[in-house]
């Protein structure tokens, strides 16, 4: 949740440049806010984006089996949110699956920007990663899947 | 807390009444099924003990990590008490063997025998799950993991009546069952 509230704050550069556009008056102050809070560049917001998109893909595809906080369930289930895993192999494992011992059933709806959200999120949320991962890098990851 | 105490549970189910007058309740049959350790697991062992019953298989990816998330706060729960007793059943039978459902309880850390992954005929599970639980459990290969069916836990009292059927994919609706399951335990 702490990413819903950074979100707002990255936003609001964009909040005050169309108040820019509506009210002439308050340009001097506009441009004031927007470089009082440029410090979030479009690269964070898009970020914030990806993450919070990809919690909520991660709510609906991940969660049941991992739970929320990426903890696994015992031995069933492996816990997540310390894994080494590369942001290729993670994408390959998500979109299909894995076979044979420690099974996991194939995401094969999962498309190039879902996938792309979700690693943004995890490496966000249990790595302190703050780059985004983008959908190019997921589209050449599943050229090279095994 | 006082009012728990008073608590009352229904009965659920279809009643019938006996030719001398009496409320007959519904009430689970006998049944017949292997566990994780391949003993046989009968309506004797749970005879005089409240007990929870679900369905689910192994190799279900939607709702049963939920389920069993949730039944694993029983079990942590009443592991030690001899009068309380659950019981899972396998809707996939075929694929559930008894070893496979070992291995699944190990993965779990249940080692107490009170947690019974049960296997069997499928068409008596379903039979079971349908007609005395109350609950759908089905075959259908329109299903994630080909197979349908309720996410329910159902709570059974001493004499094998069902006394309340919980959503067992959520916490708030387990914490009811946690609560109940005190009054049952509390009948003769």
């Amino acid at each position: 949740m702490v990413n819903g509230k950074c979100f707002f704050i990255h936003n609001l550069p964009l909040t005050i440049y169309h108040l820019k556009l509506n009210m002439k008056n308050y340009i001097p102050i506009a441009i004031i806010a927007f470089f009082f809070f440029s410090c979030s560049s479009k690269e964070e917001i898009l970020q914030q984006q990806y993450a919070v998109e990809g919690m909520a893909l991660y709510k609906t595809h991940c969660e049941n089996c991992h739970q929320a906080d990426g903890s696994g369930l015992r031995d069933l289930y492996p816990s997540i949110n310390k894994s080494k895993i590369s942001p290729e192999a993670l994408t390959c494992l998500m979109r299909n699956g894995k076979k044979g011992n420690g099974f996991m059933p194939a995401n094969a709806k999962l498309q190039g920007l879902d996938l792309a959200e979700l690693v943004t999120y995890m490496r966000d949320e249990w790595g302190g990663n703050k780059q985004i991962y983008p959908i190019d890098s997921v589209q050449l990851a599943l050229k090279n899947c095994n | 807390m006082s009012c728990s105490q008073d608590k009352k549970l229904p009965f659920l189910g279809p009643k019938t009444v006996s030719a001398s007058g009496d409320t007959v309740y519904h009430q689970i049959p006998n049944f017949n099924f292997l566990n994780q350790d391949s003993v046989v697991i009968s309506e004797k062992d749970v005879a005089g003990k409240v007990y929870v019953a679900d369905f689910f298989f192994t190799t279900c990816p939607t709702i049963c990590p939920k389920m069993k998330t949730q039944m694993l706060r029983i079990y942590e729960r009443y592991k030690e008490r001899d009068d309380v007793r659950l019981l899972s059943h396998s809707i996939d039978p075929d694929f559930d063997t008894p070893s496979v459902l070992k291995d699944y309880a190990a993965r779990l850390h249940v080692t107490s025998p009170k947690w019974n992954l049960l296997t069997g005929d499928k068409a008596k599970i379903y039979q079971l799950g349908q007609k005395s639980y109350l609950v759908s459990a089905q075959e259908d290969p329109a299903e994630a993991g080909g197979f349908v069916h309720s996410g329910a836990f159902i709570l059974v009292d001493k004499n094998r009546h069902v006394r309340g059927i919980y959503d067992g994919t959520v916490e708030a609706e387990v914490n009811h069952l946690l609560e109940d399951m005190e009054v049952l335990l509390k009948e003769q």
